[in-house]
């Protein structure tokens, strides 16, 4: 129950972000073409957006296993021998977000203690301080912990093998199945 | 000794089986780590750059989005019925249009595999039906589904423009020519086999019905039109047509084709409605499907689809944007440019090399992987060659077009051995004689430049440069 709550909110939100980027620069080019005005704000809260899209993202992207990878020569391997390569992998991922977090810490520390705020973007007026959204580092980092440590007992409990990767060749398959689908239906009638 | 520490630490990682962003990461930061002074905050603010200062590359999420709305079966339809309509009547007219149908959906769908998968399932079949050998359909569907990542907009290509800074909109232009041109050899071809043997031609349907099902299929393909137009016009960045693209794409899927969405399957005009009440309707439907959008499960799932690849590619491009730091600070690709010079190997050399590397590196990676990780290091060396940095990305895509039908990792074979239902082998032995043309193409961009060059030197040359 919590753990579907936990996918709405990571989905809605990826969605969200998303759809806001392609609108508010599709906003820009209609006010540009059409009423020959801009919106000054507008590229500095996209790019903002889209830092907070990938980082954000990229944990998402480790449980639904939309990430790409090479698994052809793991998947040749003994089972076990796979479990005990797929551990180690783990391991290296966990130290990468590590060098990160302490990197963000110490980076999203510093601008807090500088007080830099953003270049265009106000909200009510008010400067915004640049920490704010940079430390979507340290969320999305944290995230990653999390999703790699899910990940590890996975392999331990023997419920996965290896990383979740992506398989664009089996995903484009459900435009086929789509398509049978259409013609079965109008079989039938 | 960075540069086998971080090669040997970026193959390693990935043939683990680790996601190829935090491999190609993980041995950069490392490396940095060991070989040089920068500290942790300022990889990570790097890190936030790379993801955060690059306007071109919100792109790649527009494009993505967009051809998420009209990579369905039913456009799919559409197109291959106008192709049908167009060269059908020729002799082994199913096949060219099968190819040229292969070549709208790979341009409005950006998606080698999705545009076999799409294409492959409705004319595989019907092909075989009115008489073609099964192996010919296969092969040559297979084949002209690598041309997605050809023919502009193409994906692909932006991830090249953000690995080497080379201009998106200049990529599109040069991309066309050898598109088109790839599907006309293909339809040259298949002409000569249907003369010789005997293949059979579709009676022509009149050009009432041409008209019909070109304005049908006219709906997605002004995605092209659009897009292409504004970027080549130079009225708009590939960021600014892709954004309109996604919008265009949106509206055509939910009120326009109505594949999807609250109004998914509504006709335009139910028997027997008057002209008014048909007008009024459709305004009152169409204004109230857009807000409808906004919950509809469908309309959900395919912005969730296009978010996850997305995100993916950046995330990846954000961490080979921290590869390529380190190549630069290390001076890989320059050393490695010296020593090229010093073994006196001239230009057509190199890109023989090029091409084998890229040939093997094809089997075993993805085409947005493999730029990322070779496209840094040729591209500076191309340059001191005096190779122009267009026509080696034009190179570099149409190797990765050959890699899609290599196995063990060529997508499009897995394919169409799911949509066929045979195996791995009959399929690669049915693509085999296709890929030798496909190689006799590479040879051409590759010592031609000016077929890849023509286009965006032409279109400079109108704007007075």
């Amino acid at each position: 129950m919590l753990g579907k709550m936990i996918n709405r909110l990571e989905e809605s939100f990826l969605c969200l972000l998303l759809v806001s980027m392609t609108l508010l620069v599709f906003a820009e080019v209609v006010a540009r073409f059409g009423f020959n005005a801009g919106i000054h704000w507008a590229q500095e809260v996209t790019l903002t957006m889209m830092a907070w899209f990938v980082l954000f993202g990229a944990s998402y992207g480790v449980k639904v296993g939309s990430h790409i990878g090479v698994d052809v020569f793991v998947k040749m391997l003994p089972r076990d021998v796979h479990r005990a390569v797929t551990m180690v992998a783990i391991g290296l991922c966990l130290f990468y977000c590590g060098l990160f977090l302490y990197g963000s810490w110490v980076y999203v520390g510093k601008l807090h203690m500088i007080g830099i705020t953003m270049d265009d973007a106000k909200v009510m007026g008010e400067e915004v301080p640049k920490w704010i959204p940079t430390s979507v580092l340290l969320i999305g980092f944290s995230l990653l912990v999390v999703r790699f440590l899910v990940l590890f007992w996975g392999v331990i409990t023997h419920k996965a093998d290896g990383f979740h990767l992506a398989d664009e060749a089996k995903e484009s398959m459900h435009i086929a199945d789509q398509l049978k689908a259409m013609q079965e239906k109008e079989e039938s009638k | 000794m960075a540069t086998a520490t971080l090669f040997l630490l970026l193959f390693a990682c990935m043939f683990m089986g680790m996601p190829i962003a935090i491999a190609l990461g993980l041995s950069s930061v490392s490396t940095i780590l060991m070989f040089s002074n920068d500290s942790l905050a300022s990889i990570a603010l790097k890190l936030f750059e790379a993801t955060s200062e690059h306007y071109t590359l919100l792109a790649i999420p527009f494009f993505i989005l967009s051809s998420a709305f009209l990579s369905t079966g039913g456009v799919a339809k559409r197109i291959i019925d106008f192709a049908i309509d167009s060269v059908g009547h020729i002799k082994g007219g199913l096949a060219m249009a099968s190819i040229m149908a292969c070549m709208l959906f790979a341009a409005v769908s950006g998606s080698s595999p999705a545009t076999v998968a799409a294409i492959g399932s409705i004319v595989i079949a019907g092909m075989v039906r009115s008489g073609y050998p099964e192996k010919l359909a296969a092969g040559v569907i297979t084949t002209s589904g690598t041309l997605g990542i050809l023919i502009p907009p193409s994906i692909v290509m932006l991830v090249y423009s953000a690995a080497t800074e080379v201009s998106a909109s200049r990529m599109f232009m040069a991309g066309l020519i050898p598109g088109v041109m790839m599907g006309f050899l293909l339809m040259v071809v298949i002409y000569i086999v249907a003369r010789v043997t005997n293949l059979p031609s579709q009676p022509f349907p009149g050009f009432l019905q041409l008209a019909r099902s070109g304005g049908i299929a006219m709906g997605g393909l002004m995605l092209i039109i659009i897009v292409l137009g504004s970027i080549y016009g130079g009225i708009a960045s590939p960021t600014e047509a892709a954004a309109a693209a996604a919008v265009y794409a949106f509206l055509v899927a939910v009120v326009g084709y109505r594949d999807m969405g609250p109004i998914k399957g509504v006709p335009w005009r139910k028997e027997g409605e008057g002209m008014g009440s048909v007008f009024v309707r459709n305004t009152v439907q169409m204004v109230g499907a857009i807000p409808r959008s906004i919950y509809n499960k469908e309309v959900n799932k395919v912005v969730l689809d296009a978010a996850k690849v997305s995100m993916m590619l950046l995330f990846i491009i954000a961490n080979a944007m921290l590869f390529a730091h380190v190549l630069t600070t290390e001076r890989i690709p320059h050393s490695v440019a010296e020593t090229i010079m010093q073994w006196g190997l001239p230009a057509w050399g190199f890109l023989i090399v090029v091409n084998v590397l890229l040939l093997i590196a094809g089997n075993f990676m993805e085409p947005t992987a493999i730029l990322l990780i070779m496209a840094p290091i040729l591209f500076p060396i191309a340059v001191q060659l005096g190779i122009d940095p267009i026509h080696l990305g034009i190179i570099m895509v149409v190797n990765m077009e050959i890699g899609m039908l290599t196995p063990p990792v060529g997508l499009n074979l897995f394919v169409t051995a799911g949509i066929t239902g045979h195996n791995m082998i009959w399929v690669i032995k049915s693509v085999l004689p296709w890929m030798l043309l496909l190689l006799f193409f590479l040879m051409l961009i590759t010592y031609i430049p000016q077929i890849s060059l023509f286009l965006p030197e032409y279109i400079d040359s109108l704007k007075g440069y």
